[in-house]
């Protein structure tokens, strides 16, 4: 209370709370996906050797391929602060419809599903951008017209390609480190997401809108464009996952393999780091959700579970693992 | 019978001792986060009856201490003895029991209930009590509220929603609420009234002061404010923080704002005449507003805001002056007039063009328009406009980490981590991010500015105002909505009046000279 006090204090600063835990927090954000996958790994590897010495890895990357894309598209929209519950829809019946163009339109079929799928995300976009409509309830109602358009387009069979399987088929079939090209695909797209979320300024103007619209708004973010956006890629990245489908399977139904991709592409975007609530998201760590998603259930028939408790220990492994890596503020509430 | 003697006999022995001792004394209180000393061994006392008043900087540690003193926090030493025991709060629910009363920075009432709900939520249940095996005694209930009340000097209806109060009459139930308790244990209780004036209008300023009077009989007040003139008026002594630190505890009227304002800031207030000139004829306005309309907001409103000038624009809070300034700058639609920006007429203003146009707006409320907390300062700064920090689509880190350095230095924001989450910054520092987002246009042509100096301790306001005559000298427009009147008269050119949604007087200071009092007949 002396003069002399006065005059020394006020040069300092007022610094503001260090925060040492929420370091750790970010730390934990950029590497927890990688350590999960890798402990799991280590897991298997010790309770079945023969799993890696057996090609099991190269297993698990081929089966994530779909997921991984899937994954990385709702991650966007997650991004954004929506969700987009209609992205496999739009992979399948993107699948089907490949089937269905490859023998008239050969090299321009997938080119053109890339083309359709996106339009299908960027509609979605407009009328979450523009009408307002929850994003919630407008995937939900698309879901159900992208499944109704899968069963009307196939027949409500199985669609075998009739000719010029080769061009996507080679995808699959050739590799890279005995990994099929379709992983390799989902990797660079992550890896060119990620570059778009860390070094552009559409990146800064999606992470602002899921962080808070309002400033995004009076900050003269364009937010409708980037919702469109948003919901653009994830429809773009449903389309090539439809033609990883067609590259693994040769065919497509709606009932078969990418019939049930929804929730473990959102769970893998969650194990990735990314937020529920919007604002946060990390492509390259999507990665390693996607591959974590992929790994449990082969693993768990390689460590030998029986068949019926397999889907139970998806459950837990996803509910635990979603607790530990989900990216969440300390205080903040979680829908 | 001889259940209530007992009470009788403690209510005299509460009373009697407080008399001698102090309602609160704090012995070498601190709290640390991390490496940081946010509270360092602060002392003091509080006698029955007098009026505190605590002012320092935003991050001086006042909310720090404040929340020692609601039980939100613990502190990590000292001794807080309250009436002359010693206290270790677990929570806000102790503090109350104990008799300290906070009312919120920002308001913290249950609008969809009644007045009577929001004061007896704190208190407990059971046999006397309000509710019993939770049920309300409504008759109860909204009898104690109204004692509560009246111990004020409030006549409001307990039975009124909150929704449908005026900002004054709910801080007066905020009030009731933080005595509510301590009134039923018979304790005097100390009401902390955390910066209560900072978006009141004058008019309802002085209601409050009057309220705080009457506190001043039945218990005592530790009053935080910016507003130095006021927390002499009202206070009889005066403490500072800087640094955490407790550096001076002066009589009211042994000081004076100056010497406060040295105290907390660490330097002389830096004396501004502003000089005045009138508007050139055949000068062309920067935004140009006509016969401009909002359905139940404001009317036929018709102003110029020039190059290197102020214009202020006064009005009580159904003026509808906010909604004019919103309307503008596009975030608000219009139902009839025009907005010429520039030479540019529009009937429909839209953010994205008048930010193309050059034009910036300060939003009032920072945290939910104007800010994202969970972002560094440096990408809040340049999001919209990166100016060097982008190169087409692509950004470049390092020059945003240099262009955000450089603001950082200019205006004095701290501490100087650019990179720090703009959350983890006090509020001043924040609204000084929030400007220099704007300040950072290269052809910034017009400046909308929405009470910029809310809740801003005196320093950080200071820094703001010589930003704003900085950009004016420049040659850009100011449109902005003053807190006070006193702070149009300090920085204005021009000053607009608005009344009801319509304007009710224009001044050119350059050689219009109206007084305090004029303004204010003009607004009511």
């Amino acid at each position: 209370m002396s003069a002399t006090v006065t005059e020394a204090s006020p040069e300092t600063g007022a610094a503001p709370r260090a925060r040492r835990a929420v370091i750790g927090r970010h730390a934990w954000q950029a590497i927890g996906p990688i350590v999960i996958f890798i402990a799991m790994l280590v897991v298997v590897a010790i309770l079945t050797p023969a799993f890696i010495g057996g090609g099991g890895l190269a297993i698990i990357a081929a089966s994530s391929a779909p997921i991984l894309l899937l994954a990385l598209g709702q991650s966007m929209v997650l991004n954004v602060g929506s969700i987009d519950l209609s992205n496999a829809a739009i992979a399948l019946l993107g699948a089907i419809l490949l089937a269905l163009a490859l023998g008239p339109l050969a090299a321009g079929a997938p080119i053109v599903i890339l083309l359709v799928t996106t339009l299908f995300g960027a509609v979605n976009g407009l009328l979450v951008a523009y009408f307002q409509v929850p994003s919630f309830a407008l995937t939900l109602g698309t879901l159900g017209i992208f499944q109704a358009a899968s069963l009307v387009t196939s027949g409500r069979t199985t669609v075998y390609v009739s000719n010029n399987g080769q061009i996507v088929s080679t995808l699959y079939q050739s590799g890279i480190a005995n990994v099929p090209i379709t992983f390799w695909i989902a990797v660079v797209f992550a890896v060119l997401l990620w570059i778009l979320m860390r070094y552009t300024r559409i990146g800064r103007g999606l992470t602002a809108i899921g962080k808070n619209e309002s400033a995004a708004i009076f900050s003269a973010v364009r937010t409708r464009a980037l919702k469109v956006l948003a919901f653009a890629l994830s429809g773009f990245a449903a389309g090539i996952a439809g033609i990883v489908i067609i590259a693994q399977a040769g065919s497509a139904s709606p009932t078969g393999l990418g019939s049930d991709l929804l929730l473990p592409a959102i769970a893998a975007a969650l194990i990735g780091g990314t937020s529920i609530s919007g604002g946060v998201v990390n492509p390259l760590t999507v990665i390693f959700g996607a591959l974590t998603v992929a790994l449990v259930p082969i693993a768990s028939s390689a460590i030998g579970i029986p068949t019926q408790a397999q889907s139970l220990v998806y459950g837990v492994v996803i509910i635990a693992i979603v607790a530990l890596t989900m990216s969440r503020n300390k205080s903040s509430i979680v829908k | 019978m001889t259940a209530g003697a007992s009470i009788d006999t403690t209510e005299n022995e509460v009373t009697a001792m407080t008399d001698q001792t102090p309602v609160l004394r704090l012995a070498s209180i601190s709290k640390t986060f991390g490496t940081n000393k946010a509270v360092d061994s602060v002392s003091f006392e509080i006698r029955p009856g007098e009026v505190i008043g605590l002012i320092g900087e935003n991050g001086a540690g006042k909310s720090t201490l404040l929340k020692m003193l609601s039980g939100n926090y613990r502190p990590d030493q000292g001794v807080i003895e309250v009436n002359g025991k010693p206290q270790q709060f677990r929570g806000p629910a102790d503090a109350l029991r104990a008799g300290i009363g906070v009312v919120h920075q920002e308001q913290s009432l249950f609008t969809n209930l009644t007045v009577a709900e929001n004061i007896e939520v704190n208190t407990p249940a059971g046999r006397g009590g309000v509710s019993r095996l939770g049920l309300y005694n409504w008759r109860r209930l909204n009898a104690d509220a109204a004692r509560a009340l009246d111990l004020i000097g409030s006549h409001l209806n307990p039975n009124t929603h909150v929704s449908d109060l005026s900002f004054i009459d709910r801080q007066m139930v905020e009030i009731a609420r933080a005595i509510r308790v301590s009134a039923s244990s018979h304790t005097p209780p100390l009401v902390i009234l955390d910066e209560p004036t900072s978006i009141l209008e004058r008019t309802e300023t002085a209601i409050l002061e009057r309220e705080i009077s009457k506190l001043r009989d039945i218990g005592s007040v530790i009053f935080v404010s910016h507003r130095l003139d006021e927390v002499l008026r009202i206070c009889d002594r005066v403490l500072v923080m800087s640094n955490g630190r407790l550096i001076a505890d002066r009589p009211s009227r042994e000081t004076n704002e100056a010497e406060l304002f040295r105290l907390m800031v660490g330097r002389e207030t830096h004396a501004a005449v502003r000089n005045r000139t009138s508007v050139q004829p055949g000068t062309v306005p920067v935004i140009a507003v006509k016969n401009l309309s909002r359905q139940g907001e404001f009317s036929d409103v018709t102003f110029d805001a020039f190059p290197g000038r102020v214009v202020a624009v006064l009005g009580t809070s159904g003026s509808g002056r906010e909604s004019l300034v919103r309307t503008i700058f596009g975030a608000e639609a219009p139902s009839a007039g025009i907005v010429t920006i520039a030479g540019d007429e529009s009937h429909r203003p839209s953010i994205g063009h008048s930010v193309k146009k050059g034009i910036g707006y300060l939003p009032a409320e920072r945290k939910t328009e104007g800010m994202f907390g969970e972002m560094p300062a440096d990408e809040n700064l340049t999001l919209t406009h990166p100016a060097g920090a982008a190169v087409g689509p692509f950004e470049l880190p390092r020059r945003r980490r240099a262009i955000a350095t450089e603001w950082f230095e200019r205006l004095d924001i701290r501490p100087r981590t650019p990179e720090r989450m703009l959350g983890d910054f006090s509020g001043g520092n924040q609204q000084k991010v929030v400007l220099a987002k704007w300040l950072n246009s290269p052809e910034l042509s017009a400046l909308l500015l929405d009470h910029p100096l809310r809740g801003l301790d005196p320093g950080a306001a200071e820094t703001v105002n010589e930003q704003v005559r900085a950009i004016c000298d420049a040659g850009t427009a100011v449109v902005l909505i003053p807190d006070t009147i006193e702070e149009a008269l300090e920085i204005a050119d021009d000053i607009v009046v608005m009344r009801d949604g319509r304007i009710s007087g224009t001044y050119d200071l350059g050689h219009d000279d109206p007084t305090t009092l004029d303004l204010l007949e003009r607004m009511l």
